[in-house]
């Protein structure tokens, strides 16, 4: 049903737009923010499990260093937003590009534990050795500064902000995707050995692809640290991680618009399903062991083939 | 020499460090034994595993608690619970997972470990419990101290690692999963019907883990997410070791055991992140493929 529409980016995205602008207004908008910066962390966990094949399982460090990069330029710095989010996407590419040598030469259980791993010890450098700045187990909370129209306390205004960059990194991963850096991408999720052979130098490009996640993750962490006020160790939990793994399971991995569709079904099912079953947790895992044995292709791979 | 008692002090209380970092090790490797054979055999991430320590810290506690028995009770009956349980686990998820694919295996049995843990919440709660010291020994020797029940660990410990090694060496199932783990395909094309001993296996690892976490319950407190935090340590025990590699889970869990102390006794809050420290090193320069 979808191969046709597939193809019509610009529809998509409309509807993308419109679709939240919907939600968002016949709901309450701060959470549906929630969703779309949710959707953006989403998009750049699958930049890198769907579309390179490597499941991470820290990606909440990249989050997490997003979330400090901006809260503490705004704390440390000048409480302006948009160098707070520069910050935040510079603090996810920075945090990426150290570890990515390490990272990407490894793959499949060794890439998740290694990310877990290193998300263990970020998580820990925050709470402990850190706490002088980063307010240990508390946190630090902050206040943007507002300049002209840009007014980040204005809820509307947060809003419309985030869902443009949502858009705007759908577009730019969409782009990404279907150019012949994105067709090598895929070529070397399929086969790496041969792709080497062909004489491509495969690292380099896992690395930059690398950074690109991590600095989509990093974007999104600042964008929940302005939309929540505060920053915590919540942001850089690793016990948080199978939200975003099951948020790209459940759109359909390895497709942009599955990854805006799990993460906005995800985040409905954890805001709106937790009210009316207690024990959604059991749920979430009932839900997963379907995914994984019956159910591989998501939503948008269902709706795909029908 | 009177100012020359403070170097002997200072040695005394490092060898107590060493003491708890055994203490430590031999737990590590009792949970470690059953991650490491599924890892090493079936390629499979068994998150699951988490559960039944979880569950078997949990059962001590209620088998005490409720129903007022010994420490030793509570421990055959957690051993017993968790044969059932296991078996279910590798009947109905581990099983469908062979030859799939590494990410489906370690969603499905997060999944596992979510629903179980979830189930525990319910049960006792989220609240953290506590569990005290079964024997309330402290054998005293100059200025060493060491309670009998961490000592009565690391004696356990070290009779584990020496019946599997007889296990592995003199039974014909240990000598089949040995085979299994060198070459699956051969030890199939002799008509052995390897998934069973596979399962055998599995739950002899899952009863083992259920042990660990009976013994781990007394020196650190309940939580229905305790699993999840032991589990990765004993990742970065399989891994440090080598998968299916018993001898190599064995000395890792020691090493590590040891370094958790010792940086614990210097710095205490960075017991648990050296540790991976140490597995990201060991993976930079032994890269494993799965």
């Amino acid at each position: 049903m979808l191969k046709k529409i597939e193809k019509h980016d610009a529809f998509l995205l409309a509807v993308i737009a419109v679709g939240f602008v919907v939600f968002g207004f016949s709901t309450t908008l701060t959470k549906i923010t929630d969703f779309i910066i949710f959707c953006i962390f989403v998009l750049g966990f699958d930049l890198l499990y769907g579309h390179m094949g490597r499941l991470s399982f820290g990606h909440m460090l990249y989050l997490g260093a997003g979330a400090y990069g901006a809260g503490l330029s705004a704390k440390f710095l000048s409480p302006d937003p948009l160098l707070a989010i520069f910050f935040g996407i510079l603090g996810g590419a920075l945090v990426g590009a150290l570890l990515g040598p390490i990272l990407v030469k490894t793959s499949g259980a060794c890439f998740a534990l290694l990310n877990l791993a290193f998300n263990q010890v970020g998580h820990f450098l925050v709470l402990v050795p850190l706490a002088g700045i980063t307010g240990g187990e508390d946190g630090i909370s902050l206040n943007f500064s507002s300049y002209g129209l840009i007014n980040f306390s204005n809820l509307k205004f947060l809003f419309f902000f985030s869902l443009a960059v949502l858009l705007l990194v759908t577009f730019l991963i969409l782009k990404f995707v279907h150019s012949s850096y994105g067709i090598f991408l895929k070529a070397t999720k399929e086969n790496e050995l041969r792709v080497q052979f062909l004489g491509y130098n495969t690292f380099r490009f896992k690395w930059l692809t690398f950074v690109f996640s991590t600095a989509i993750s990093g974007l999104a962490g600042a964008l929940t640290v302005i939309n929540y006020g505060y920053a915590n160790p919540s942001f850089i939990d690793p016990t948080r991680n199978v939200e975003v793994i099951f948020a790209a399971l459940i759109g359909g991995a390895g497709n942009v618009f599955g990854a805006v569709l799990g993460g906005t079904a995800f985040m409905s099912i954890s805001n709106y399903l937790a009210r009316y079953i207690i024990r959604w947790e059991m749920f979430l895992g009932l839900v997963l062991l379907i995914i994984a044995f019956r159910f591989r292709k998501g939503i948008w791979g269902y709706l795909r083939e029908i | 020499m009177p100012y020359r008692a403070p170097e002997y002090f200072q040695d005394l209380i490092m060898l107590q460090t060493i003491l708890h970092g055994l203490t430590i090790g031999g737990i590590l490797y009792i949970i470690s034994i059953g991650l490491s054979l599924t890892f090493g055999a079936m390629g499979i991430v068994n998150f699951a595993h988490g559960l039944i320590y979880t569950l078997g810290a949990y059962i001590l506690f209620a088998v005490l608690t409720n129903l007022g028995g010994s420490f030793i009770l509570g421990t055959i009956i957690a051993v017993i619970i968790a044969i059932p349980v296991s078996y279910l686990i590798e009947r109905y998820v581990i099983r469908r997972l062979y030859g799939e694919s590494l990410d489906y295996a370690i969603i499905a049995t997060y999944a596992v470990l979510l629903i179980g843990v979830d189930a525990i919440k319910w049960i006792w709660g989220p609240r953290p419990l506590p569990i005290s010291d079964p024997l309330g020994i402290t054998l005293k020797f100059f200025f060493l101290e060491m309670p009998l029940y961490r000592l009565i660990i690391i004696g356990l410990s070290l009779l584990i690692f020496f019946g599997l090694s007889l296990f592995f060496k003199k039974t014909i199932i240990g000598k089949i999963v040995v085979a299994g783990l060198q070459d699956q395909e051969a030890v199939r094309s002799l008509g052995i019907n390897l998934n069973k001993y596979l399962a055998i296996i599995f739950v002899l690892g899952s009863v083992l883990g259920a042990l660990g976490g009976v013994l781990y319950a007394p020196i650190s407190t309940l939580h229905p997410y305790m699993g999840f935090h032991i589990l990765i340590l004993c990742f970065a025990v399989v891994i440090v070791g080598g998968m299916g590699n018993l001898q190599g889970t064995a000395l890792a869990a020691l090493g590590l055991g040891l370094v958790m102390a010792i940086t614990g006794r210097y710095y205490g809050p960075a017991a648990e992140a050296m540790v991976y420290v140490v597995m990201a090193v060991v993976l930079i320069f032994r890269p494993i493929d799965v």
